[in-house]
């Protein structure tokens, strides 16, 4: 093939694959939101203002506080890793008195759902002190079991279970109905690994008149107990 | 409109501040039988000032003084050299138009996603933001894993300051940079036209990229790190003397270091690329001293320094006593695991998927060569490796697979390109021999 003619050919195939490339990473859409959407914006949009890192909201509050500290950042969320990078400054001292709830929650639960002979976790938490009750929600009207409840996390190979609420339920149940627990621990918070419910002497078939149970939490932070300084939707500046 | 023409003079910055120092340098500073290109010279410029940028790090020295640093050697070298030096008869390589064009077309996806990925943020950015806001090495000690490398993140932290010091993201497009001239580097392998070259490089970035290589992890550097070393390897088989190779070990050398300061896994990679081409390639005496010193040197720094900073791998990550214990039930039981996920995973990477059926092609189609044992041997250490390291971990190894194997199996992928490149050249030959 004549040099020149081949030469032609490889720039039109490298300016279609350039091209290509360009419109499968939508380029063009991106680069109007750049001239068109400022930095914080864009942050907020890809992080949420208060969901997810609420980085918008910690910019915002950064912005209007001047802080001379680092206050304690706690995010609720358990899909993120806890952390301040957005307003950090390693320059200034952490000042705990100060505290930026995100994605606050005034009732925390774990919910359980049945598997074989047993329930599992659907949810984590990571800010819990402690148990406050349980709620079963039952396929009929009334249970009555006379059982151990244990909670617990499976250690990975060995099977070894890690005992976190151990308690002799001897009462009828009724569907949705509060069984109030005071039970403080902090085991309950691990957002890596699933929580296992076992009632003893269950068999599968009374199991599968249970729909789910919900464990209810202490909260580690009550807003009660602080003063808001500023708040945004379920995103709290306290001390 | 500001934010485009912050990336811009970012990316003209990066640039000028790799390439420039080889305009000024008289031609007759390289070797002339190695015949780099600009692109190599470019990537041999990036592994010394990252080398020297390294230093700056562990001494604690500002890195203002790097650039006043950087600013005197261009001076004197553009006072010394001022007559050699003809604007006239520098030529402007299609690899390098492919190199700014695409540095900028990745800078728009990275500022416009920005995000960070959770290690990012729970760990290298922390790093950043300390060398950023002019904090010694010694402040790490305040955040989240002190036994992970920091160069990364002090080389994102100087381009972050530099030129700007405004948009966090700016200090990402080195990694962008550096991805990019690896990827060019390379292709260079190649003996094709310089336009199938600049075909087969758009290709291989299309394989690879994703936003999420630029969200604040370090392996982008890994991978990097691992294809230039494989260019400079390519040359000592190509080259293919015994001796007078210590140019190229040096730079392989100090790859090495940047291996091994970019993240722990690094330092097993360095040495397993060291230990492939030692045993395939036969050196002169001299060139092998000069590979194990480098080595033991580049490893003696970094125990000193984890010595000095009373610095320990986190000893809650590997609990080999628990596994060496010999539980058959449960080292099978990982085993199955590992090698169900390892399957998973390399088939989700187009590389592997490529190149693997290729280099089985090779090995039964083509006499063995040596680059080609280069390979193998790298394989295989690489694939011990990834095993080795998820049947020391005890506590669930399910969870850590899933949140790194992949990325763990994307630092290494790159070196396979050169399977790639091997077989088209072998082809490419032989069609030729063929064509006479």
């Amino acid at each position: 093939m004549n040099k020149k003619i081949k030469k032609n050919i490889s720039v039109l195939i490298a300016a279609f694959l350039i091209l290509i490339f360009i419109f499968n990473q939508n380029l063009f859409r991106k680069f109007y939101n750049i001239i068109n959407i400022d930095y914080e914006d864009r942050i907020s949009k890809s992080s949420g203002f208060c969901s997810g890192d609420s980085t918008g909201y910690l910019i915002n509050l950064k912005k209007k506080f001047n802080f001379k500290f680092n206050p304690q950042v706690i995010n609720y969320e358990d899909s993120v890793p806890d952390s301040n990078w957005a307003i950090y400054d390693t320059q200034l001292k952490d000042n705990f008195n100060y505290k930026i709830l995100l994605n606050y929650s005034d009732e925390l639960s774990i919910k359980f759902i049945p598997a074989k002979n047993y329930f599992y976790s659907k949810n984590t938490s990571k800010y819990a002190v402690g148990l406050s009750g349980i709620i079963f929600d039952l396929k009929v009207e009334n249970m009555n079991f006379n059982s151990e409840i244990i909670i617990y996390r499976k250690n990975y190979g060995n099977e070894k279970k890690e005992i976190i609420y151990k308690n002799l339920f001897n009462q009828p149940i009724s569907n949705n109905e509060l069984i109030k627990i005071d039970f403080k621990t902090k085991k309950i918070n691990n957002i890596y690994k699933l929580i296992f419910l076992e009632i003893k002497n269950l068999d599968e078939n009374q199991i599968q008149l249970i729909n789910s149970v919900k464990l209810l939490l202490k909260n580690e932070f009550n807003l009660k107990n602080f003063e808001i300084i500023d708040s945004y939707q379920n995103c709290y500046y306290i001390k | 409109m500001i934010e485009i023409f912050y990336i811009l003079i970012e990316i003209l910055f990066i640039t000028t501040f790799f390439s420039l120092p080889i305009i000024l340098i008289d031609k007759n500073y390289y070797t002339k039988p190695l015949k780099f290109n600009f692109i190599d010279k470019i990537s041999i410029n990036l592994i010394i000032f990252a080398n020297i940028l390294f230093l700056f790090s562990i001494l604690n020295i500002n890195t203002k003084y790097f650039l006043y640093l950087y600013i005197l050697v261009l001076f004197y070298l553009a006072l010394f050299n001022f007559k050699k030096i003809y604007l006239k008869n520098i030529k402007i390589e299609y690899f390098f138009i492919i190199l700014l064009l695409f540095t900028f077309l990745l800078s728009i996806d990275l500022a416009d996603q920005i995000y960070f990925s959770w290690d990012a943020k729970s760990n290298w950015f922390f790093k950043t933001l300390n060398f950023y806001q002019n904090q010694n090495i010694e402040n790490l000690k305040n955040f989240n894993n002190f036994d992970y490398p920091h160069l990364g993140p002090f080389i994102w932290s100087f381009f972050w300051k530099f030129p700007h010091g405004k948009f966090e993201y700016l200090g990402r497009i080195f990694y962008i940079f550096i991805y990019l001239l690896s990827i060019l580097s390379v292709s260079n392998c190649l003996k094709v036209e310089n336009l199938e070259k600049v075909i087969f490089v758009i290709l291989l970035i299309s394989l690879t990229y994703n936003y999420e290589l630029f969200s604040g992890l370090q392996d982008v550097l890994i991978f990097s790190s691992i294809l230039l070393f494989v260019r400079f390897t390519y040359l000592i088989y190509e080259k293919n003397n015994r001796s007078d190779n210590l140019l190229l070990i040096s730079i392989l050398v100090g790859i090495f270091n940047l291996l091994c300061w970019t993240k722990n896994e690094g330092v097993f990679y360095g040495f397993f690329l060291f230990f492939a081409l030692f045993v395939t390639f036969n050196f002169s005496k001299l060139d092998k001293k000069f590979i194990i010193l480098g080595t033991i040197l580049v490893l003696l720094i970094r125990i000193l320094f984890f010595k000095y900073y009373d610095n320990q791998l986190n000893p809650e990550y590997f609990q080999m006593r628990e596994t060496i214990s010999f539980d058959l039930i449960l080292l099978i039981h990982k085993l199955k695991i590992v090698t169900f996920y390892t399957l998973i995973y390399v088939s989700q990477n187009p590389i592997y998927l490529i190149t693997m059926p290729i280099l089985a092609y090779i090995i039964y189609k083509y006499p063995r060569k040596n680059i080609v044992n280069f390979i193998a041997y790298f394989f295989i250490l690489n694939f011990i490796f990834i095993y080795l390291t998820y049947m020391f971990k005890m506590d669930e190894v399910e969870l850590l697979i899933k949140a790194s194997m992949k990325r763990v199996i994307f630092q290494t992928s790159g070196f396979y390109f050169l399977i790639i490149i091997i077989y088209i050249n072998n082809y490419v030959k032989l069609s030729k021999e063929i064509k006479k």
